[in-house]
């Protein structure tokens, strides 16, 4: 089963993602945070990790870096969940190991997981996805 | 302001990015509910937590049109009890805190001072801050309103205090320059523009008080320092 990491701060919004998640089939984990995330991937490697980007405390791109700087998480891909879709470009996420950009302004609950097949499935072209 | 993207980041533009989030979640609220597997709770569950979240960006498009019109002579101050006050605005936000599973409470000494203030701006300033507390500490957590003597003579100090990891410095020096500053870029902050305490700042400024915030081990208190009133509480 596929193992997907939701780190979403917002509870509520957080329910709604996992409840989607859940019925796709997949094994789901939340963080609230970046902390959090960090100390739930060294129990739990997940196989997609799904990250908003504006968390309380540190930012999405606080745990980016760190995922980025091991060897055993640098190649997990990460989907990108967030209300700030129009702000980000190509260029700046490949680096992180991004491989989608989903807008929680624009997306329908299944464009996760349709975007997590994508990524797990191919490896994933970087793609935002928007209705 | 410049906002470091080369535009200027005036409170509509702040406001803006603060309503994305509620509306967001509403939106996805509300096509959850599409879904006809739910069970009947489930279904009065998200649409319950659709009508509180509303409610909260509600609240801030409230203290925003209210921000624009602080002439003095469309308020009145007057004494008020400030742990009346914080009672209500527990009341008030208990709906929403009981959906979170959480709690507020108030804590207040035997005898508090009245206070000099206008009981809508205060509401507002108290509202806010339980709303961020409520947003921004630890799962789980209780709030705490109390009120006890200022640090200036002759003022009072109504501080909401939440639980949780404690801000990194670098973070702490941001929020201290926002409680003085205008709203910065969405950028400058992880979590919010900073507006919510631009706007306290200017309704405590109207009442001729201040606000400010205590960094703690474990969160942070959030407070309006106000006149004392002359005026003998008889209540």
């Amino acid at each position: 089963m596929t193992r997907v990491l939701l780190v979403e701060d917002d509870a509520w919004l957080a329910d709604v993602t996992r409840g989607v998640l859940l019925d796709a089939g997949y094994e789901v984990n939340h963080a609230l945070h970046a902390m959090a995330a960090i100390d739930t991937i060294d129990q739990w490697l997940p196989d997609v990790i799904v990250l908003d980007v504006l968390l309380s405390g540190s930012t999405g791109f606080a745990l980016l870096n760190e995922l980025q700087s091991h060897a055993d998480t640098a190649g997990i891909p990460v989907i990108l969940y967030t209300n700030l879709a129009e702000q980000f470009s190509h260029s700046q996420l490949t680096s992180y190991g991004v491989k989608r950009v989903v807008d929680k302004t624009t997306a329908a609950p299944h464009d996760i997981v349709v975007a997590i097949k994508a990524v797990t499935n191919s490896g994933g072209e970087h793609e935002n996805v928007s209705h | 302001m410049n906002g470091g993207d080369g535009y200027e980041v005036t409170p509509l533009i702040a406001a803006a990015h603060e309503l994305k989030a509620p509306l967001a979640l509403v939106r996805q609220l509300a096509l959850r509910l599409e879904d006809e597997s739910l069970s009947a709770s489930d279904r009065q569950q998200l649409i319950r937590r659709a009508v509180l979240t509303s409610e909260r960006a509600l609240r801030l498009t409230s203290d925003l049109t209210r921000s624009a019109r602080l002439d003095a002579s469309l308020f009145t101050l007057e004494p008020i009890n400030p742990e009346q006050l914080c009672r209500d605005v527990a009341s008030e936000l208990l709906p929403l805190f009981e959906a979170y599973g959480r709690t507020v409470t108030v804590k207040a000494p035997r005898r508090s001072s009245l206070l000099v203030a206008n009981r809508d701006l205060l509401r507002r300033i108290l509202l806010g801050f339980s709303d961020n507390a409520l947003h921004y500490s630890a799962a789980d957590s209780p709030i705490h309103m109390s009120i006890k003597a200022g640090r200036q003579p002759g003022t009072v100090l109504i501080g909401v205090r939440d639980y949780g990891p404690a801000l990194p410095a670098a973070l702490w020096r941001d929020l201290q320059a926002k409680l003085r500053t205008a709203p910065q870029p969405v950028h400058a902050r992880p979590e919010s523009s900073g507006l919510g305490l631009y706007i306290a700042s200017q309704f405590a400024e109207a009442m001729n008080g201040r606000i400010g915030a205590i960094r703690h081990r474990d969160g942070a208190t959030f407070y309006v320092e106000l006149q004392a009133s002359s005026q003998l509480s008889l209540l």
